[in-house]
């Protein structure tokens, strides 16, 4: 008898920790976001470091250094005087490409965009990123369950992260 | 007097591929810029970017706060002909939406 009661008291008091919990998450606004935007990986860009990004966006992190990626030459260009605009360019021979994702390895959020490709878009693919000081642009090709990589060195006069 | 700040948009077919250029106005603040005053200017960010091409669509783009004001992107399209619709829909962090369209010519 008491050992029952003592039972109900302990799933009474668990059920009260977990709800408590789950309503301070809620009020905190943590959970807010995320189901406003489920359709951005949140995780991804927050990342502080590249292995975190990639991890969070792709599930791992095995990335495979190919000449089957490439940046265009000067695109991005090794020396940018403004770190705000500076120009990328993508280009693969690689088939069955399903998905891009462009990173700066010290920006203070490294993943600058991901592209989700369907089978009816080809590179080359160009676009304009910000560089916050000098740093490795990476870009990682996503095919066939293997990630492919390609990076540059680009100093930058002024940093473009402001 | 500089140009007037709106969406842009052309797409053309050469060879069997459609090249799409796309420029977006919008300030791109990443959160960490400020103001003349010395304040910090709040994040805004497009953060997503669909495309479609007679209304199947054929590529989504994320973008974070390191994509550069005024995003310009451009990319390829395999097959498509003259007189195909090109509609893109972007939206902000902040729930801010924009549409533009255009005919591949």
């Amino acid at each position: 008898m008491t050992k029952n009661r003592l039972e109900q008291r302990r799933t009474v008091l668990k059920d009260m920790i977990s709800a408590s919990t789950l309503a301070l998450v809620a009020a905190s606004g943590l959970l807010l976001p995320q189901r406003l935007l489920a359709h951005w990986p949140m995780d991804a860009f927050n990342a502080k470091t590249v292995e975190d990004a990639l991890m969070a966006l792709l599930g791992h992190a095995d990335v495979i250094n190919d000449s089957m990626v490439k940046f265009k030459v000067a695109s991005p260009p090794s020396y940018a005087v403004n770190g705000a605009s500076v120009p990328i360019e993508i280009r693969s021979t690689l088939k069955g490409i399903e998905r891009i994702a462009v990173l700066v390895e010290k920006n203070p959020n490294p993943l600058a965009m991901s592209l989700d490709f369907t089978t009816a878009v080809s590179l080359p693919f160009k676009s304009m990123i910000k560089i916050n000081e000098d740093s490795l642009v990476i870009a990682v090709i996503s095919a066939g369950g293997k990630l492919y990589k390609t990076s540059r060195m680009v100093e930058v006069d002024i940093g473009g992260c402001s | 007097m500089g140009l007037e700040e709106k969406d842009r948009i052309r797409a053309k077919l050469k060879e069997d591929e459609t090249t799409v250029r796309l420029l977006l106005a919008h300030p791109m603040h990443t959160g960490h810029g400020k103001d003349e005053a010395g304040e910090l200017i709040a994040a805004v960010f497009i953060q997503d970017i669909r495309c479609w091409r007679n209304d199947k669509q054929v590529l989504t783009i994320k973008c974070g706060a390191a994509t550069a004001r005024n995003p310009y992107f451009s990319f390829q399209l395999l097959g498509g002909q003259q007189g195909d619709k090109i509609t893109i829909r972007w939206v902000d962090n902040i729930g801010a939406k924009g549409t533009v369209e255009t005919i591949v010519i």
